[in-house]
């Protein structure tokens, strides 16, 4: 009975404290959606070159359009973010007469208001002087962009940009540089130290990339090599993949866990690969698909103090023939292994003045 | 800063020669349950999937003085030493959140907003200081009502964010998936810590009584820079344990 009573009374005092918390414990109602995100872009297939890519980094949708849609417009169907409205809306008609095609996507919330620009994406001459340079508004790395303004190359500075390096174009693996075998810039890929946050999940150097095709955010932490999607549409055959490069080796090569291993040097990787269809190739199977035709690869990435030219012939691959539908991809690295984090930090490759010769 | 303590301590434990007969010393053991939480949840967190208090023992000394043997009202100081802690699962929608980091060679920042899950492990170690006014209306029962004082010499505030996705910069940033991503939040703790804390006594033998004290933090846990969370975290802890008076 005595003992009872004291039981009781620590129950009692226990119930009481833990009720003011538990009172506290309420969940509220959920907040309105503030998300703004233009989430498909459905064209039919029969009109396309290149899949649709919605650049979220950019906010940008990139159409690779057959020429006769270019002439006659698409009518997209376009889904958002759940409850957000788009405007212009979903299957209504758009075309290409010179004027920008925005979309606004405004969101269940109401609060927050996203644009993207509609690009259509077409390469008049496969030749690239890597003159046009812009800075992302938030980021602040560089991309290079076409004469026209077009989308053709990308890198993974979009990936870097979520590890918290410093926001200036330096802090980025590609900028630009004036040090150019012609014209006032070229391409600049640097090997670059991982961060604190990077090395958190197990990246501890960021290699210096420079591609023809889109950077995937949403899979920049899951899948990275799935973020690389490379290639852009191509019509033609492929003789030779031609170019100047510079290329000097960071001071120690690192593994994947950062530790130095002696006596080994980086190196860099520039090739060009020809596939067939409309999907992009990428980090996992740029090397290894059925799809591949001809590739056209430097064969020796060791240093280069000056400007150096590379003319590669594409190699056809026996039994593989072109289809209607190709994509060339061309891909340059300051770490011939920076896909598996490996390479030395500090490698430096410089590139001006690529082409596909046809 | 343990030299203070001690110091702090020896200064109490001398004190109790002066008026010896209006004193009282007890010896308090118990444990802590409770949360750091925000007083109020946000309605950026959905769902609480889980709580489990962590082991948090509390081990203290109480000075308590009355002006008479059989005066209801006094007064009482102590020293403790407290641990608290918890872990939590939630989910959360739209969470945003500012993780800096720093090492030798710089510091890196990410901002955005998180909506998946996240685990939260708390268990901080702190030096308290209770002061109460004490009322004693019979030889059962004991009740105080005070402030307190801690001093942070322990912390660890660390968990994951899993199965979900954070955009880059806030809500209208790029959506980046994320399987799991461990964050450290520890080193960004404040080191003081102030609140209230009251409680009641019961006994249960000649010296021996069983206890329950709240103690409530008025001080947010993180200091009003950091970015991590964007709504104020508190202790707020009930002590379960025994006194014996010495």
């Amino acid at each position: 009975m005595y003992i009872m009573t004291h039981i009781q009374s620590i129950r009692l005092l226990a119930a009481c404290a833990l009720t003011a918390i538990t009172m506290q414990a309420c969940i509220k109602s959920e907040p309105p959606n503030p998300e703004a995100d233009i989430e498909s872009f459905t064209v039919p297939d029969s009109l396309l070159t290149g899949d649709v890519f919605i650049d979220q980094s950019n906010r940008k949708i990139l159409l690779y359009l057959d020429p006769e849609a270019f002439d006659k417009g698409v009518a997209p169907v376009i889904t958002t973010t759940k409850g957000a409205k788009v405007s212009p809306a979903s299957g209504d008609s758009i075309f290409f007469t010179g004027q920008d095609n925005v979309y606004t996507v405004t969101s269940a919330s109401g609060e927050n208001r996203k644009q993207y620009t509609v690009e259509v994406v077409s390469i008049g001459e496969w030749d690239w002087q890597f003159e046009k340079w812009l800075i992302h508004d938030k980021d602040k790395y560089q991309y290079v962009i076409e004469e026209d303004g077009g989308q053709v190359w990308s890198s993974g500075n979009p990936g870097v940009a979520l590890s918290g390096v410093p926001k200036r174009p330096d802090g980025y693996p590609l900028r630009a540089t004036e040090d150019s075998e012609s014209g006032t810039y070229a391409a600049e890929l640097v090997t670059l130290k991982g961060t604190v946050l990077s090395n958190l999940v197990g990246i501890k150097l960021f290699a210096g990339s420079l591609f023809l095709g889109n950077f995937d955010v949403s899979n920049a932490f899951l899948e990275p090599l799935k973020a690389t999607q490379f290639g852009q549409p191509f019509t033609g055959k492929a003789t030779r993949f031609t170019g100047y490069y510079k290329y000097t080796p960071g001071a120690s090569y690192q593994d994947r866990e950062g530790n130095i291993l002696p006596g080994v040097t980086d190196s860099c990787a520039i090739y060009a690969v020809l596939y067939t269809g409309r999907t992009r190739l990428d980090a996992t199977n740029i090397h290894t698909s059925e799809r591949i035709v001809a590739t056209a690869r430097l064969p020796d990435g060791s240093g280069r103090g000056n400007f150096t030219r590379f003319d590669i012939p594409f190699t056809y691959i026996p039994g593989r023939s072109a289809t209607k539908e190709m994509m060339m991809a061309i891909v340059a690295s300051s770490s011939k292994d920076g896909d598996q984090y490996r390479g030395a930090i500090g490698s430096r490759l410089v590139v001006d003045s690529l082409a596909i010769i046809q | 800063m343990n030299n203070r303590i001690i110091i702090l301590f020896l200064a109490i434990i001398s004190a109790t020669g002066v008026q010896a007969q209006h004193l009282e010393h007890r010896i308090q053991a118990g444990f802590n349950i409770g949360a750091t939480a925000p007083v109020g949840l946000p309605n950026t967190i959905r769902k609480i999937n889980s709580y489990r208090p962590e082991f948090c023992p509390s081990l203290g000394y109480e000075l308590s003085w009355r002006p008479a043997k059989a005066s209801e009202w006094g007064a009482a100081v102590g020293v403790k030493l407290d641990y608290k802690g918890m872990t939590t699962k939630d989910e959360v929608m739209y969470f945003h959140t500012m993780i800096t980091m720093e090492d030798g060679s710089g510091k890196s920042e990410f901002e955005g907003a998180f909506t998946g899950k996240n685990k939260t492990t708390v268990r901080n170690a702190y030096v308290s200081f209770p002061i109460s006014a004490t009322y004693t209306p019979n030889d059962n029962w004991r009740l105080h009502l005070g402030g307190y004082m801690a001093w942070l010499f322990s912390a660890n505030f660390y968990g994951n964010v899993s199965d979900g996705y954070i955009r880059n910069g806030g809500s209208l940033g790029e959506k980046v998936n994320v399987s799991e991503a461990e964050f450290d939040f520890g080193t960004d703790m404040r080191r003081f810590d102030a609140g209230l804390q009251g409680g009641a006594e019961r006994r249960v033998g000649k010296k021996l009584r069983v206890m329950g004290n709240l103690s409530w933090g008025l001080r947010p846990v993180f200091p009003s820079d950091f970015r991590g969370m964007d709504f104020p975290m508190y202790n707020i802890f009930v002590t379960l344990g025994v006194t014996y008076r010495i």
